[in-house]
């Protein structure tokens, strides 16, 4: 998979909990889900869940800490396809 | 120094699913779900030891800077009616008081009763909901320490942590929205 490919199924996965539109049509590995698409801490366990659904992988309670912006969340999917 | 956070009951009806497969086991311990699934009000419960998590996360970050999300290792523990909420070797007391429209959570490093105040917004962009809750904390640290409220300006952090500064001076502040519900507390 692509980094482009992956952006866009984190993109789909992401687009139900964000509340900041703009932040969210520019979204790029910087872009950072509570800063700067104000997603309230208690869905990104949903976004988790949702990767974790979608990849067929299971996320560590370590990856979980991580996983608070675009670049992070491609990090660990990528690092849990290749094990 | 104090973090809090505020739950809208109708807002996490509607955004949160908690019945979904492993939300549970992701956010809580053994020991926490069973509190949970015991509970008559299983929802409250769940919100109550979220908003509990949250603000010792908020309080841990302003005495450790850092962000990240570790919200089942905030471990909630109860005896004798006082909760406290540990994480690694930090450990504060919560108070956490329950409405029929909102949960909300202080935590500090002594014992206490909950300062927090609660405003009602009327708008639902975020961005004035932030400046409306700055502005009335303004307003009570002005009240408080007799200064001008113009004179205070609000501050985030790299990693997200607010303080106040005015007269050269700087405190910790807590600041907490969700839904139609705000709150601020120091």
């Amino acid at each position: 998979m692509t980094n482009d490919e992956l952006i866009a199924k984190l993109k789909g996965i992401i687009a139900p909990y964000i509340q900041e539109e703009a932040a969210f049509t520019n979204l790029n590995e910087d872009t950072d889900f509570v800063k700067d698409l104000k997603i309230n801490s208690a869905n990104l366990v949903d976004i988790i869940l949702d990767i974790e659904d979608e990849f067929d992988i299971r996320l560590e309670n370590d990856d979980m800490e991580k996983m608070l912006d675009v670049k992070s969340a491609m990090a660990i999917v990528n690092a849990k396809l290749e094990d | 120094m104090v973090g809090n956070d505020i739950v809208d009951i109708a807002q996490a009806k509607k955004d949160s699913n908690w019945q979904r497969p492993r939300f549970l086991d992701k956010l809580f311990t053994e020991k926490e779900k069973e509190f949970i699934l015991k509970s008559e009000d299983k929802f409250i419960a769940l919100w109550q030891l979220w908003s509990m998590k949250e603000a010792a996360y908020k309080l841990y970050t302003q005495l450790n800077p850092s962000r990240f999300y570790a919200p089942k290792q905030f471990e909630c523990f109860v005896n004798a009616s006082i909760w406290k909420v540990n994480y690694k070797d930090f450990t504060c007391y919560v108070s956490t008081k329950i409405t029929t429209d909102y949960i909300i959570s202080e935590a500090r490093l002594v014992q206490h009763k909950i300062t927090s105040e609660v405003l009602v917004f009327k708008n639902e962009d975020l961005k004035i909901q932030g400046q409306i809750l700055r502005d009335k904390l303004s307003k009570t640290i002005g009240k408080r320490r007799h200064i001008q409220t113009k004179t205070i300006e609000f501050q985030k952090s790299e990693f997200g942590v607010p303080t106040a500064h005015f007269n050269s001076k700087k405190i910790n502040v807590s600041l907490t929205h969700h839904g139609r519900f705000g709150a601020f507390a120091y």
